[in-house]
């Protein structure tokens, strides 16, 4: 029984609370933008409408078209329960659930792509291999920053190798897996979600030729998918070890609010960078991953 | 103290790292002069009395490195109307991780050296070998005038990280020297600049190479 | 029960198929299955727990007697030829049908089961004679199938290729099982980790095997050899013949006293190699080739394991490094199965289509649904995506590896950088497929020749599906496997006897089954939503364009450009660049081939400096007397002028 109000708390936390982020996110920009913005809920609303919507199929798709995103949303969803959530923990956590954690979110980049080119659309086409190429680059360091985190606690398994504070590293590993969780979640300067020119897009242009429930499954996945690297920064940075569950659960909530609101200053205080420069930028993230892995390393040696 | 001084050497560490990175002439500009200013602080943090000698040479550092020479280089961007990309012959990727690799073997071979004890735990020597290596790295790996000038700079940035091993015993000799000889470096190459600009059209070190007969 | 009567059943059987399979196919396919049934029994048992298996006869060959083993380890692998040899005979009926090839199809039979035979030879051979008569054998019947389309001239090239690095390979081999029999005085093998002696031969038998695996640098045979085989041979050779190498380093380096660097080696080696691999298998546009350096890349995971267990072995013996070998054994398992699956697959598709080129494709999920989605299990599984088995192996190898960097022992600091590689190949695997599966199966037919594409039989479904259904089970019920594989492992180190299955992997198999049925759950319901709602088919959409055609969807080339810029430095790309000209220009054409970097900078140049330094040389030798009458003379002349140097001293 325990078990079952856990699960559903949890989900509920998950699958209700990830649509308000890029509300916030869109709030933030509006504001800095001096506009009054679109609600904080608006996406709950798309997605409502979206899930009563008819669906417009290529006439080139096979059925992969449509099981690519549910595949997607399942799979982000299960990366999203291995991650602990505060004073909740995780719902599942064994030594190596860290790496099932990166390959699920994998399998999720695989099963949208592989929808995306199912119309054999050049735009889609683009969209897939500037997210498959520059996860290269993201998932070195994500690995990194992963490493960085289990040398600091001596553990391979997400809730412990979360739980204490990240020591001297942290502003690095900071650092570095925000941009990364930029480029993960193709926003600004990856990634601008706000335009509407096929060209120049990542994800939305992964997404064009998708409509219906399928669409609502794919926005409401990727917001899941922020929210998860927003709480995954959050414990990996914050020392939350010694709190009180209450005084966890509002680190948490506020430092996945500071996370979101930043993303949102981010968006309204910089351009989309060239597209030969993102290689730079997650070179970069490698970098700083890397320098928080070797501080790890080093610093627990002295 | 020394907690405070190896963040601040780490910082430096990562000015120079994204002075690799920088593809604007402006945005190096600012990079440089910011480590002119962590490295001014530097010296305060070393010695823990008040002396006078050390604030100078403090106030000389942010002063010259901070503020003056940055304004300078500024001041001839736009008097000599540069371009404001910097023209790589080092991509930005490679020498990005030439610089990380370079910091890294930086760390690991002042392991090896024969230090004193007092200098064991610091970061000082290995900033000093990143930020020699980077200032090479941007000397080599540069077109422009200008971002030479910076490369230039960051090499003596390394420098005097190297002098502030000897702050304890002679303060301002080391740095005044070199602080000194790149301050009229610095000169000849703003009058060198708006010379080869005038006759040029251009601050292209690759073009000089006209001049060679 | 013990494995000798199967092993016995299974030569029997095979060196019967071997004379029968040029006249009665039917007979052959009996005996060729009812032999590695046998072999795969064999290997079971040996796997199950039976103790290992030993025959020895005072009958000898060479002059010395025979001997033959198996044990866990060389059962791992005969379990692996077994399925893999039977699976392919089948295959081989619907697509090297005599209908078709009435020459070569006599011959693919008769050295398929050489094939197997000799690598049945190979696994229980234990001694070093008989192992070196088995590896020749195994080299030449992988040749004739190789070129067994030998009209083509590129198939006799690739051919050439493979025969002679493998024996430059088998050069070192020779070396190393003569220098192993003069120091041991026999040429029985068998461990022999307590005579530190031995230690340099270790770098003999890495360079002997590693041209038969793959591994990196001297891979130059691989992606010619298995782009222009026939598709069965392919998916044996890179499923199943390169684990012949693999077997080889990994058997003498259990045997062998390693040398103090031999886990940096070939932990470098494994690590480069991955990231290197799939790079090359990212930008290529021909699909077998792409595979074939995917085996590469694949192959580095495995010396990765490999690598991490010497360390811990070197190093005091970490169960990380237990870790790390028995997710390389079992990787050899798993890639086994799921590239022999991707070549049946690409072989399909080649039957059908009669290309090789991807960006001539396109579309065929509409004609080939069978074979597009066992492809698609094949690409999952190949990009190591959870539920599959790929994600097992590959999540043992980096436990292996972060448990080697908590641990903070002299090992850490590599182990963190082949982790963090492996992360990037893993990430360039799953772009590589991606591109292979959707280029191929996806969108708008590119040719006419895949507009009229048909599904292929039931005998090549047959064996895809059977290799697919074990990829799965692979990876939802990994700990059935745990035993079998952590028995090797105890055969390797025998310090490390064979465990009980680590918790997490039970768990790990759990949560797969979970996510499969989620998996197929939350596809049925989407897929029935979106009727509910009301479907309807559209033209892709263009930007608005009303008039999509084939030609304007991603092509391979388009969809690796971006990495392949990266890459440039090591990838080398060929470009040939017809421009459009003039107001009425002609057909433009804009090619990028990456060819085999280390062949055409590396070893072509220094093979033609050599050829040029002896076609110098060789200008001394004419025939003209007098030349060589003053050959003498001057060398007579520096001999007695050294001696006379040599007595003033």
């Amino acid at each position: 029984m325990n078990l079952a109000i856990d699960l559903i708390a949890r989900l509920a936390w998950w699958l209700l609370l990830a649509p308000l982020l890029p509300g916030v996110i869109n709030k933030v920009k509006a504001w800095v933008g001096g506009r009054r913005g679109p609600p904080v809920l608006q996406l709950y609303y798309d997605l409502m409408r979206l899930w009563q919507k008819g669906v417009v199929l290529s006439k080139l798709a096979s059925p992969g078209f449509v099981a690519g995103p549910a595949v997607a949303w399942v799979a982000i969803t299960a990366a999203a329960m291995l991650v602990p959530l505060g004073p909740m923990g995780a719902a599942l956590s064994f030594r190596g659930d860290v790496l099932l954690m990166l390959y699920l979110l994998a399998l999720a980049r695989f099963c949208t792509g592989w929808a995306a080119m199912e119309t054999g659309s050049a735009f889609e086409g683009m969209g897939t291999v500037r997210e498959v190429s520059y996860a290269v680059l993201a998932e070195a360091a994500l690995i990194a920053a992963m490493l960085s985190l289990s040398v600091q606690t001596g553990s391979v398994a997400l809730a412990t190798m979360l739980d204490p504070s990240a020591g001297a590293g942290a502003v690095l590993l900071a650092a570095g897996i925000f941009t990364v969780l930029l480029a993960e979640n193709c926003r600004v300067p990856f990634d601008d979600p706000s335009t509407h020119l096929e060209l120049t897009m990542i994800h939305e242009a992964m997404i064009l030729d998708h409509s219906g429930p399928p669409l609502a499954v794919i926005l409401h996945g990727a917001s899941v998918k922020l929210l998860l690297f927003s709480v995954l920064l959050t414990e990996a940075v914050l020392p939350m070890g010694e709190l009180s569950p209450f005084a966890k659960m509002g680190a948490l909530l506020a430092g996945v609010l500071t996370v979101t609101i930043s993303v949102g200053l981010v968006e309204s205080l910089l351009a989309r960078f060239a597209f030969r420069r993102v290689p730079l930028l997650l070179t970069t993230a490698i970098l700083l991953c890397l320098f928080a892995l070797l501080v790890a390393w080093k610093g627990g040696a002295v | 103290m020394s907690v405070n001084l190896n963040l601040l050497i780490g910082l430096a560490m990562g000015l120079n790292l994204i002075a690799l990175g920088s593809s604007r002439l402006p945005a190096l500009i600012r990079t440089m002069s910011l480590q002119g200013v962590v490295l001014g602080i530097m010296p305060l943090l070393m010695e823990a009395r008040f002396d006078w000698q050390v604030w100078l040479v403090a106030f000389a550092t942010i002063g010259g490195k901070g503020l003056i020479i940055p304004a300078l280089l500024r001041r001839a961007m736009r008097a000599a109307n540069i371009q404001r990309e910097v023209d790589p012959f080092i991509g930005f990727v490679p020498s990005l991780l030439l610089g990380a690799g370079g910091t890294i073997a930086a760390v690991a071979l002042a392991r090896a050296l024969p230090l004193l004890p007092e200098h064991a735990g610091s970061l000082l020597v290995p900033g000093a070998l990143a930020s020699v290596l980077t200032g090479f790295i941007l000397l080599i790996g540069r077109a422009k005038a200008i971002s030479q000038v910076c490369g230039y700079l960051i090499l003596e940035n390394g420098i005097y990280l190297f002098g502030l091993l000897l702050i304890h015993s002679t303060p301002l000799l080391v740095e005044a020297g070199v602080l000194l000889d790149l301050t009229v470096g610095v000169f000849v190459i703003g009058i060198i600049v708006d010379r080869i600009q005038r006759a040029f059209d251009s601050l292209d070190t690759r073009k000089l190479t006209v001049l060679r007969e | 029960m013990t494995a000798g009567p199967f092993l016995l059943l299974a030569a029997l059987c095979l060196v019967v198929g071997v004379a029968a399979g040029a006249r009665w196919p039917r007979l052959w396919l009996v005996l060729v299955m009812t032999g590695t049934i046998a072999a795969l029994v064999a290997a079971l048992i040996m796997l199950l727990g039976a103790p290992d298996w030993e025959w020895r006869n005072q009958f000898s060959v060479g002059g010395e007697p025979l001997h033959f083993r198996l044990d866990a380890l060389s059962a791992l692998f005969l379990a692996l030829v077994g399925v893999v040899g039977g699976a392919g005979a089948v295959y081989a009926g619907g697509y090297w049908p005599d209908s078709h090839y009435p020459a070569s199809a006599p011959r693919s039979r008769t050295w398929w089961a050489a094939l197997i035979l000799s690598m049945l030879a190979i696994l229980l051979s234990s001694n070093g004679l008989h192992f070196l008569i088995a590896w020749e054998l195994f080299a030449i019947s992988a040749y004739f199938l190789i070129t067994l389309d030998n009209a083509q001239r590129e198939v006799r090239a690739a051919g050439w290729l493979y025969l002679a690095v493998s024996h430059a390979g088998t050069v070192c081999l020779f070396a190393f099982f003569a220098g192993l029999a003069a120091r041991t005085g026999s040429w029985e093998l068998g461990p022999m980790r307590e005579q530190a002696g031995l230690a340099p031969f270790f770098w003999l038998m890495l360079m002997g095997f590693g041209v038969k695996a793959g591994v990196f640098p001297l891979h130059i045979w691989l992606p010619s050899a298995h782009a222009n085989a026939p598709s069965h041979v392919s998916a044996i050779m890179s499923g199943v013949a390169i684990k012949m190498g693999v077997y080889g380093i990994i058997r003498f380096s259990g045997w062998l006293p390693a040398p103090a660097a031999a886990g940096w080696v070939v932990l470098g080696l494994g690590a480069m190699g991955a990231l290197l691999g799939i790079i090359f298998a990212f930008a290529q546009n021909d699909f077998k080739r792409l595979l074939a350096y995917c085996s590469v890349e694949n192959v580095g995971v495995i010396m990765v394991g490999l690598g991490a267990a010497l360390l811990a072995s070197a190093h005091g013996g970490g169960l990380w490094g237990q870790l790390a070998l028995a997710g390389a054994l079992l990787h050899v398992w798993n890639h086994g199965l799921f590239k022999s699956l991707l070549f049946f697959g690409a072989g399909s598709v080649l039957h059908a289509t009669g290309t090789r080129e991807m960006s001539r494709l396109g579309g065929l999920w509409r004609v080939m649904p069978w074979t597009a989605g066992l492809f698609g299990v094949g690409a999952l599984a190949v990009s190591s995506l959870p539920p599959l088995n790929g994600f097992v192996s590959e999540w043992l190898v980096y436990l292996g590896l972060f448990d080697a960097v908590t641990g903070r022992g002299p090992a850490a600091g590599a182990a963190m950088l082949a982790a963090i590689l492996l992360g990037m190949a893993g990430a360039l695997a799953l772009a590589s497929f991606l591109k292979a599966g959707s280029v191929i199966f996806l969108g708008a037919a590119r040719t006419k020749a895949a507009a009229l594409a048909h599904e292929s039989g039931w005998q090549m479904r047959g064996p895809m599906l059977v290799l697919a259904a074990l990829c799965g089970l692979i990876g939802l019920a990994p700990v059935i496997f745990w035993p079998a594989v952590a028995r090797a492992v105890g055969i390797w180190l025998p310090a490390w006897t064979p465990a009980a299955a680590p918790a997490p992997l039970l768990t790990l198999g759990t949560v797969h089954v979970v996510l499969a049925l989620l998996i197929a759950v939350a596809a049925t319901w989407l897929w029935h939503k979106a009727h509910v709602n009301g479907l309807r088919r559209g033209l892709t959409w263009d930007c608005a364009y009303e008039g999509p055609a084939a030609r304007m969807q991603y092509s391979g080339g388009s969809f690796s450009s971006t990495s392949a810029q990266w890459f440039s430095w090591i990838l080398r790309p060929v470009l040939s660049l017809r421009r459009p000209r003039g107001p009425f220009p002609s057909a433009a054409v804009r090619l990028e081939t990456f060819p085999e970097a280390v062949l055409e900078r590396i070893v072509a140049p220094v093979g033609t400096a050599v050829m040029q330094i002896s076609t110098a040389v060789r200008r001394l030798q004419h025939g003209r007397l007098q030349a060589y009458i003053l050959y003498i003379v001057a060398g007579l002349t520096a001999l007695s002028g050294l001696v006379l140097l040599g007595g003033a001293r």
